[in-house]
């Protein structure tokens, strides 16, 4: 078992987040949408597993490569 | 002595020389599934095809090294890629940690020599430990070792240069591998200036391998690397892959293959992967894929700079470099890593005659206190730079967005030799939704935002520009594939050949 990091690669904010802590990832999912550059900017999980914890909310700006959720594999 | 035994002595030396380090050393790579220096060539090479130059080198530096140096540690010669003759060097770190000699810096030497001399595409198999010790030592040992051959740290990309990393890699391992138009590393190979050892005994602490020299590293924060593979067979067949893209040399067109049965099914239903939101990203290598070839797509650097993705193809059956941003990551906006990964591949393709393909969705590069401090002016002037000095064909779509300063830089008006779009194409200077800032003041949610914003987006379509011809065409999404194999022909390069003028030959390989 894992801790795996998820960071945001750009400066944002948090626009709308998909998932709540427990729930099962699967590789390639979008855990939350980061608004930036007037883009919606994915969040992706590069490995599955389950969903630890979320750290922001939101609306919280977010710096590029900032840890914005944790996932256990 | 009698022939028979000039024949068994000759023999004899020979079998000592491709014993590299003896049978113990051998068996310790083999274990674990790690292919020696000999086997690696095997691999790399059509059968039977290899003849070595200087098998029987060894150490020049110590009498009682003789027998210790087969081949010195460095094994150098001359075979076939799919029928195309090559250079190679590999590394046999199973002599002497394949530690640079007199010896073998002199086989290294006549290889590049012949390679650039004769048109020979260059490959190193890198997995050394340095400079040879104590042979360097003093300054008898610096006059004996360095800087005789004043050529070799020149390169002209004559020929193109592959480069593996395969185990530790220092010294001469890693300039060459510094230096290589492409380089692939095996996972739990390193690559550094110089081993963690000493390094440690330099900083008086302790370095993990990984951290100063591995594959995470160089494919996702120096970029020196291109690929990263599991083997070392897949590691060679990157290579392989790498130079069917090429030419032999920079003074010939690269080679053309058949279409495989099956290219193009993909391009009816292109459009789809465009989200129905302008705010939405999508993964722009799913359209690279339908427009290539089938199975075509040869990706350099996917970990790195992510935002544009950098790709050898083909299509119709020529070498192209695809230079495509990807909305995906950072929503396509162009950072520094993504600046240096362009104009590193720009150089490539330029110099090897490879027409380039840009397919264009951007909102403009990343502003903001970071990319300054990133050199983001000098990143930008040296993409756009290259571009400007690119002499093989420059083909260009704008799929969706294409903004200020990066619209030049992803080869928008006479930066490319067409410029053309699809009519989902939004074109201006900036994002309609800054621009609603900046000339009116308003901010979202200010009374006449939206109808500044909706005024501001009304002229970006692509229409007003194809009037003008500053867009030669119009292209519908589902006949793009179409449309870059008639232009492939069409500028072709007829007058030379296919030969381009390679104004940036002497450029670097790191930006």
């Amino acid at each position: 078992m894992a801790i795996v990091k998820l960071l945001t690669e750009v400066t944002g904010s948090v626009w709308k987040i998909y998932l709540k802590p427990g729930d099962a990832v699967a590789a390639g999912d979008e855990v939350m949408i980061i608004e930036s550059m007037k883009m919606e900017i994915p969040v992706i999980a590069e490995e599955s597993g389950t969903l630890k914890e979320i750290s922001v909310a939101e609306g919280d700006p977010v710096s590029e490569g900032q840890t914005v959720a944790t996932l256990t594999t | 002595m009698a022939i028979e035994d000039i024949l068994q002595d000759y023999e004899a030396r020979r079998i000592k020389a491709l014993a590299m380090g003896g049978p113990d050393r051998l068996a310790k790579r083999r274990a674990p599934g790690i292919l020696n220096a000999r086997e690696r060539i095997d691999h790399l090479l059509d059968a039977d095809s290899f003849i070595e130059s200087g098998l029987f080198g060894t150490s020049s530096a110590a009498e009682s090294d003789r027998d210790k140096t087969p081949a010195d540690g460095k094994i150098a010669g001359y075979g076939r890629i799919d029928g195309r003759e090559v250079a190679v060097v590999s590394n046999d770190f199973t002599v002497k940690g394949a530690s640079s000699s007199a010896t073998n810096g002199k086989k290294i030497g006549q290889m590049k020599r012949v390679a650039t001399q004769r048109g020979l595409p260059m490959v190193f198999l890198g997995e050394s430990s340095g400079a040879r010790m104590p042979d360097t030592m003093g300054s008898r040992g610096m006059g004996v070792m360095l800087g005789n051959d004043p050529t070799q740290y020149r390169r002209m990309r004559e020929t193109p240069w592959a480069a593996a990393v395969l185990g530790l890699c220092y010294g001469s391992s890693t300039w060459y591998t510094g230096y290589s138009d492409f380089a692939v590393m095996r996972k739990g190979a390193i690559m550094a200036v110089s081993s963690p050892q000493l390094v440690s005994m330099a900083i008086k602490e302790k370095v993990d391998p990984e951290e100063i020299g591995g594959w995470k590293l160089h494919s996702e924060v120096t970029g020196l690397v291109d690929q990263v593979v599991d083997s070392d067979e897949e590691a060679l067949a990157a290579i392989k892959q790498f130079l069917s893209y090429l030419p032999a040399h920079h003074k010939e067109a690269p080679p053309v293959h058949a279409v495989p049965a099956g290219s193009g099914d993909g391009m009816r239903d292109i459009a789809n992967v465009l989200p129905a939101s302008r705010t939405q990203v999508y993964d722009v290598r799913k359209i690279i894929k339908a427009i290539a070839d089938k199975d075509s797509v040869f990706e350099l650097k996917p970990r790195f700079g992510k935002v544009v993705v950098t790709a050898l193809a083909r299509i119709g059956g020529r070498s192209v470099g695809i230079l495509a941003n990807n909305p995906l990551h950072k929503g396509g906006a162009l950072d520094t890593d993504a600046c240096e990964k362009a104009t590193n591949f720009i150089v490539l393709c330029d110099s090897f005659n490879i027409p380039i393909v840009m397919l264009v969705d951007t909102p403009g590069f990343i502003i903001g206190l970071d990319a300054e401090r990133r050199r983001a002016p000098g990143k930008i002037v040296n993409f756009m730079g290259a571009l400007s000095l690119v002499t093989v064909p420059k083909l260009t779509v704008v799929l969706r967005k294409s903004y200020g300063q990066a619209y030049l830089n992803m080869g928008g008006g006479r930066n490319s030799d067409e410029f053309a779009a699809w009519p989902t194409a939004e074109i201006s200077f900036m994002d309609p939704a800054f621009a609603a800032g900046i000339v009116h003041g308003l901010n979202p949610g200010d009374a006449g935002y939206d109808e500044a914003v909706m005024e501001m987006a009304r002229g970006n379509s692509v229409w007003d520009i194809a009037s003008m011809y500053a867009v030669q065409s119009v292209v519908l999404p589902a006949d793009t594939r179409s449309y870059l194999i008639r232009m492939l022909e069409v500028h072709c390069m007829r007058l030379t050949n296919g030969v381009g003028e390679h104004l940036m030959r002497t450029w670097p390989t790191t930006f």
